[in-house]
């Protein structure tokens, strides 16, 4: 069955957009991105869609929040509030992955390594910060696709 | 050499100005500069390594350039950047911050047409179009760039100043139990929830109510 879950992109959103300019100005690094090169988000089948939400919502949780403290305490918590309302849509997204509604083809699969690799590539601090400063990517793949 | 490299001022506030996604580029001249100053353009999408030059803009003396047609992949973020040149001197490249055209854009209000029977109202509104490169491109209704698009009417009672608000997401409303021969004036905005975009208000669309048989 469709594996549904609710969120407040609003939220999430209206959390980034304020610290979005703070954030991707720390990434000096045009020429690379984590999420959207070499192949974009917006290319991913339907059938897809749930498990790379899915594996996002853990990449964000496990490797980027943690690893974005700023010297900016409004900058930090505005991170702190968008990464709790990621863990709570991670542990409803889990419960689909537990009940086989989330199923990870190939080509995510593929996608999913890639954005590991665009991580990698980079120092912890550089990466998380890039990633970061990406979650508009994020969030406009989900509203169009969701 | 050295010397002349960077000596001239840099061009200040480069940014993008967007309105329906029609994406221009601006700057300001160099502090205490006006007359004479050259600029060229060039621009990169966000994760692609290469920066590309736009000819169109190259040795211009306007503070503005259009990079509608370059930036029109609203799934791509991006950057441009500017250079001054005056006598022999140039500046640095400037550049903007990352430009995403689908959040960083202004959206005009909706078009709003009115008409009424005695006792009601109805009113039908169009949102405005995405950027086109020629007026023969086929439209793209910002509809259809934001599904979660919404519209906020205001319906105003010219006679009592009593005024009515509603937030539709179709793009029809008809007002009904209005008194008859009465004047009443329509305003409607555009409201997408995520990411978070508002138009102003249109401007008021007044018509009366027919009178009594």
């Amino acid at each position: 069955g469709a594996c549904r879950v609710s969120m407040s992109m609003t939220e999430i959103r209206a959390g980034f957009t304020a610290i979005k300019a703070n954030i991707q100005a720390r990434d000096p690094i045009r020429t690379l991105s984590i999420l959207s090169h070499p192949h974009s988000l917006h290319k991913v089948k339907s059938s897809d869609r749930c498990c790379i939400t899915h594996h996002l919502f853990n990449f964000y949780v496990d490797k980027v929040f943690k690893h974005c403290k700023t010297e900016d305490s409004y900058v930090n918590r505005k991170i702190s509030s968008i990464a709790n309302s990621f863990l709570s849509v991670r542990r409803k997204l889990g419960h689909c992955h537990e009940q086989n509604q989330c199923i990870c083809g190939q080509e995510s699969t593929e996608k999913l390594k890639q954005i590991l690799a665009n991580y990698e590539g980079l120092n912890v601090t550089s990466a998380a910060m890039k990633s970061l400063g990406e979650l508009d990517i994020l969030l406009d793949w989900m509203e169009k696709s969701h | 050499s050295g010397e002349l490299c960077c000596s001239l001022l840099n061009p200040r506030n480069v940014r993008f100005e967007s309105i329906n996604m029609k994406n221009v580029l601006h700057w300001s001249a160099p502090e205490g500069t006006s007359n004479g100053v050259l600029y060229k353009v060039k621009y990169s999408v966000y994760g692609v390594g290469k920066w590309i030059r736009k000819p169109e803009c190259r040795n211009i003396n306007r503070t503005w350039c259009d990079l509608s047609n370059e930036t029109s992949d609203y799934e791509e973020q991006y950057y441009a950047s500017v250079k001054a040149f005056l006598n022999g001197m140039f500046s640095e490249w400037v550049e903007t911050t990352r430009f995403n055209p689908l959040t960083d854009t202004k959206i005009d209000p909706p078009m709003v047409s009115v008409s009424s029977t005695e006792k009601s109202i109805s009113i039908i509104l169009t949102a405005p179009e995405k950027w086109k490169r020629t007026p023969e491109e086929e439209s793209v209704s910002l509809l259809q760039v934001y599904p979660g698009l919404q519209y906020n009417v205001s319906v105003l009672n010219k006679k009592t100043k009593k005024r009515w608000f509603f937030s539709i997401s179709n793009h029809t409303l008809v007002v009904p139990w209005l008194q008859p021969g009465t004047a009443y004036c329509v305003s409607a905005q555009i409201h997408v929830t995520t990411p978070l975009l508002d138009s102003g208000f249109s401007k008021e669309h007044c018509i009366a109510t027919l009178k009594d048989k």
